[in-house]
């Protein structure tokens, strides 16, 4: 049982970001929230279907972004409140419904919530899902503390019922994965029965046909919607300003970049002299509030992360205002005084404001950082971004590797997003030769399998992890035998979406809420396809390899899929197969023969290399005996023994 | 003998079509394996020295080094190299007949060898489709289940490798010229070492002209035939300047000159024909299918060839002086094109010390080469 659900109305508690989330969500009566795993999303669904039968909502971790707005939307259509979930790219796979959502409007009150990361912290794209409320026209608010978190979450189904339209609540990592004080308020206890009523007048916006068009008609009631949330956002107590009534600067801001400002005003000493206007309803910008606070000063900084959104927003308003404002000097991302690249913190708001005001600060004085710099160098062991040991991605990407090795034409893995992404990595020994979005490994690879026809004659192969395979990989796949595409596609099975913390997939038997559920069986899929299907072991090395070197030499779609648990799944509970061991006598260290094999190539974090004795070493404490090691020892010093 | 190690192995033989898949460096360490007729490096080795470059008779080889370790005497260039007895040969009563090339020579010298116990075990090659694969035979018997032409290189060495592993301390070896002359690289102790042990006890060289790259051959015989009903192949001395593929109840002839071009730069540059190096090499005999040409080269070769005789395993003639005279032009011709073809590849003689060559040999005996008629 999750401590979201209890504590008392008026009680305070320390939540993550993304638990005041779903607080609020449970605070606003929802009876259905969806969503697909990505950091830093996660914990809401998690939290959510934790408390789903205590709470009687249903939760889900969908197939994939797309679908999971899809569910959530057919209650709101059914007149319950209901919450979707996912990380900033995967409103890129829910864009396609998500403009249809926005045109055909929504009935009980619905809510996207994206969280974005900015850094690219646990990403390979610092993605902005904020222009896609611009883009297909929904408002948007973004929570600016732990407390919005889940108050803002609460409103804006309450936002949504009022103009019937989809409403989107922005996070971003430090916002989702940091905790604070959170008040607490009720939670409601009757929920509606939902009833889908279709066969009203057609164009009823509650009683007719769910349907953006026709388009004109449908279009214009949106843009009365958000004039209705403009209207709204004027007075939003989510929109607070602090700090003198004139200031010489004023900075606009949203979101985490709050905590930043907040904390750059106060390192500077600037509180006489700086405005802080934080925004919580970034999109549409309610313009009299704007006209209110522009009016304060000349000059204005916009502080924001990755894409100057709010900076853009802010300037059309301005422009349009400059008669009655008169014309402002801006500053922000587009003039460099904010990077438009990765995550913010104080001192880059610090630098901004200390150039803008000409006040003499140095967050850190530049010789310590150089000193800094030079003792990382020498002190700091350099620690590579590596599969955990046991991980049975590093057994398959020794396999792949070896056969495209062997295979000798240059062939290639088109990768995918997963823990196995960081096989471009040398822990992946550099296996990966593309990576881009879910799914896309095998996509990629079906249009190179095409290239066979102008002479092309490397190997192809793509990679997708057991979740990725149901998400998007499924059409790819498709895409590649239907054409005849000349492509081996490797499953890394590890049964779970390991990445994000084992969140269940339509491959196993259980669901979010813990209910046993059918299995779609993955290679039956791909057989109904029409590919030809291999299973193998990835830690039975030969067989695999084998396997892969076969499959390699035939035309046509081929797929093997390599099943092995992860090593962290809750499943395994930490126990060892194998208990290892290192003849020291046996072992070749640095000579001719093997070279350290073990520990500078494989280079498995549970194997050391003991420099005196000029032997490789297990290291029991995270060594979790796979066995795998033995199996690459060319002299076989190391040894392996069933674990008692 | 200049030695380097993994990283030159890759630039100077891997990387310039130089390696021709013998086998040699692939079993001594995790990093060299050989699939289908080619070698890879799987993952970058650091060492300065390695046994791979020790062993590869495509990276500095140095002919007269080799000549003074081996024989006791100065590289000269001759057609056929050191030998002792040059003669016609074929398989006794006493070999167990089969279905082996030209005279059975190598097939009777190697089951006589195993059987009289000079080698515990052999090094052969057998095929798998059209592919060469090593085999170690321990027994008398089995030898013949090898016994025919491949045309494409082998990596035979790596199974040397693994019986050395094994810990076969006699072991026989048949083996084209470049596998021979890795397999006199490794004997003459290149590190120096002071436990140094032959696990070799007897090595048959055979004449080859050149060799296949597997896949090349593979890919382009695909194109003409279903390639999974050949079961043979030959190519007849000259001038038939054709290739026999053998599918059962129908032959096919290919030109040679549509297989030439499936030659590798690494065999242009060979200048050995005859396996030099070997105790004895065997080939066949020009103008007689049926017979071989059998040349004694050791003390050891000869005594076993003596044996061999006596045991009813081979029959030897004189060998015609016309046979002789033509094997010789077709050596030294091979020697000619071979130095002439390393120097344009700028694969010859290189500075030492400054540049490292494929081939190191006298200039006295390049001249005589490329003199000779």
């Amino acid at each position: 049982m999750s401590y979201i659900i209890e504590g008392q109305k008026g009680t305070r508690h320390l939540l993550m970001g993304n638990e005041a989330i779903a607080r609020g969500a449970l605070e606003a009566g929802i009876s259905v929230a969806a969503g697909y795993p990505g950091t830093p999303s996660s914990e809401i669904i998690e939290n959510l279907a934790k408390v789903s039968k205590k709470e009687q909502i249903y939760v889900e971790w969908s197939v994939n972004e797309k679908v999971a707005m899809e569910v959530a939307a057919a209650a709101s259509f059914a007149g319950l409140r209901s919450l979707c979930v996912m990380k900033q790219n995967g409103v890129n796979v829910a864009s396609d419904f998500l403009l249809h959502l926005a045109g055909s409007g929504t009935r009980g009150g619905m809510v996207l919530v994206p969280c974005d990361d900015p850094g690219a912290l646990s990403s390979i794209n610092e993605g902005e899902s904020r222009h896609f409320a611009r883009l297909v026209e929904i408002p948007l608010l973004e929570p600016g503390d732990f407390q919005e978190a889940k108050d803002i979450t609460k409103w804006a189904f309450e936002l949504s019922e009022e103009i019937r339209s989809l409403v989107m609540v922005r996070s971003v990592t430090r916002l989702s994965h940091a905790s604070g004080n959170v008040v607490f308020g009720g939670l409601p206890k009757k929920k509606a029965r939902p009833y889908f009523k279709h066969d009203g007048f057609i164009l009823d916006p509650m009683e007719g046909v769910v349907i953006s068009a026709p388009v004109d008609y449908k279009h214009g009631q949106q843009h009365e919607k958000l004039q209705k949330a403009i209207a709204l956002f004027e007075d939003s107590p989510f929109n607070t300003y602090s700090g003198p009534e004139n200031p010489e600067l004023l900075i606009i801001t949203s979101s985490a970049s709050h905590f930043y400002s907040k904390e750059a005003i106060q390192l500077i000493g600037g509180q006489d002299r700086i405005g802080l206007l934080k925004m919580g309803t970034t999109w549409p910008i309610p313009p009299n509030l704007m006209e209110e606070h522009l009016s304060r000063t000349e000059k204005i900084l916009i502080v924001e992360e990755v894409i100057p959104f709010l900076e853009e927003s802010v300037k059309i308003l301005a422009a349009e205002l400059a008669p009655k404002i008169g014309i402002k000097t801006f500053f922000g991302k587009r003039n460099g005084f904010i990077p438009m690249v990765g995550e913010l913190n104080p001192d880059l708001v610090v630098a901004a404001l200390s150039r803008i005001l000409e006040i003499d600060y140095e967050a850190v004085p530049e010789d310590y950082s150089k000193r800094a710099e030079e003792l990382t160098l020498v002190g700091a062991p350099n620690r590579e971004l590596t599969f955990c040991p046991g991980c049975p991605h590093r057994a398959s990407f020794w396999s792949i590797h070896n056969v495209l090795e062997m295979d000798n034409r240059k062939g290639f893995v088109c990768g995918d997003i997963g823990c196995y992404s960081m096989a471009v990595l040398p822990c992946g020994f550099g296996t990966l030769k593309t990576l881009h979005a879910m799914g896309s490994g095998t996509g990629v690879a079906s249009g190179f399998g095409k290239l066979t026809q102008f002479g092309m004659d490397q190997a192809v192969l793509s990679v997708c992890g057991d979740s990725t395979f149901f998400h998007a990989t499924m059409p790819a796949l498709v895409n590649a035998v239907h054409h005849k595409s000349n492509i081996t596609l490797v499953i890394l099975d590890n049964s779970g979406t390991a990445m994000t913390g084992f969140q269940p997939h339509p491959g196993l038997p259980v669901d979010a809420g813990g209910n046993d559920v059918p299995i779609v069986d993955i290679p039956s899929v791909c057989r109904a396809i029409g590919a030809k299907v291999k299973i193998s072991d990835p830690f039975d090395l030969q067989e695999t390899q084998e396997t892969l070197l076969e499959l390699l030499q035939e035309e046509g779609v081929k797929v093997l899929v390599l099943k092995q648990i992860c090593a962290l799944s809750p499943e395994k509970k930490g126990k060892k197969k194998y208990k290892m061991s290192v003849d020291i006598n046996v072992c070749l260290g640095e000579n001719c023969g093997c070279n350290r094999l073990c520990t500078r190539i494989f280079k498995c974090p549970g194997l050391v290399w003991d420099k005196e004795k000029g032997a490789a070493r297990i290291d029991e404490v995270i060594c979790a005996g796979c066995g795998v090691c033995a199996s690459i020892c060319p002299s076989g010093a190391i040894e392996k023994k069933e674990a008692a | 003998m200049q030695l380097f190690g993994p990283n030159e192995l890759l630039e100077d033989v891997l990387n310039k079509d130089l390696c021709i898949g013998c086998g040699a460096c692939v079993g001594l360490c995790p990093y060299f394996k050989n699939y289908r007729g080619k070698t890879a490096m799987l993952f970058p080795c650091t060492l300065p020295k390695g046994r791979c470059y020790a062993f590869c008779p495509k990276a500095e080889l140095d002919l007269d080094e080799l000549s003074s370790r081996s024989w006791g005497v100065p590289y000269d260039g001759s057609a056929l190299g050191n030998y002792r007895d040059v003669m016609i040969a074929k398989a006794g009563d006493q070999m167990p007949k089969g279905h082996f090339q030209a005279g059975g020579t190598v097939s009777s010298i190697m089951a006589f060898a195993l059987k009289t116990g000079m080698i515990e075990a052999s090094v052969l090659t057998d095929r798998k489709g059209l592919i060469p694969t090593p085999r170690l035979v321990t027994s008398p018997e089995d030898v013949v289940t090898c016994a025919s032409s491949k045309f494409t290189a082998a990596p035979t060495l790596a199974v040397l490798n693994q019986a050395t592993r094994e810990g076969y301390g006699k072991i026989g070896l048949v083996g084209t010229p470049c596998q021979v002359m890795s397999v006199a690289k490794r004997r003459s102790n290149p590190f120096g070492e002071d436990d140094f042990k032959d696990p070799l006890n007897l090595v048959v060289g055979l004449f080859c002209t050149w060799a296949l790259d597997t896949r090349r051959l593979i890919a382009h015989l695909s194109s003409l035939i279903d390639i999974s009903r050949i079961q043979g192949m030959d190519i007849p001395p000259p001038p038939s300047e054709i290739m026999i593929i053998d599918m059962g109840d129908e032959k096919k002839e290919i030109p040679l000159e549509e297989i030439r071009p499936l030659v590798p730069l690494s065999c242009q540059i060979c200048p050995d024909m005859t396996s030099e190096w070997a105790d004895i090499s065997v080939g066949v005999l020009e103008g007689s299918p049926e017979l071989n040409t059998l040349i004694v080269r050791t003390e050891k070769g000869q005594q076993l060839v003596e044996e061999a005789l006596k045991e009813g395993y081979l029959v030897v003639e004189k060998i015609p002086d016309q046979n002789l005279a033509h094997l010789r032009i077709a050596a030294a011709n091979k020697k000619k094109r071979a130095i002439k073809r390393a120097k344009e590849e700028g694969m010859l003689n290189n500075p030492l010390g400054e540049k490292r060559s494929a081939l190191r040999i006298p200039t006295e005996a390049v001249e005589k080469i490329i003199e000779s008629n």
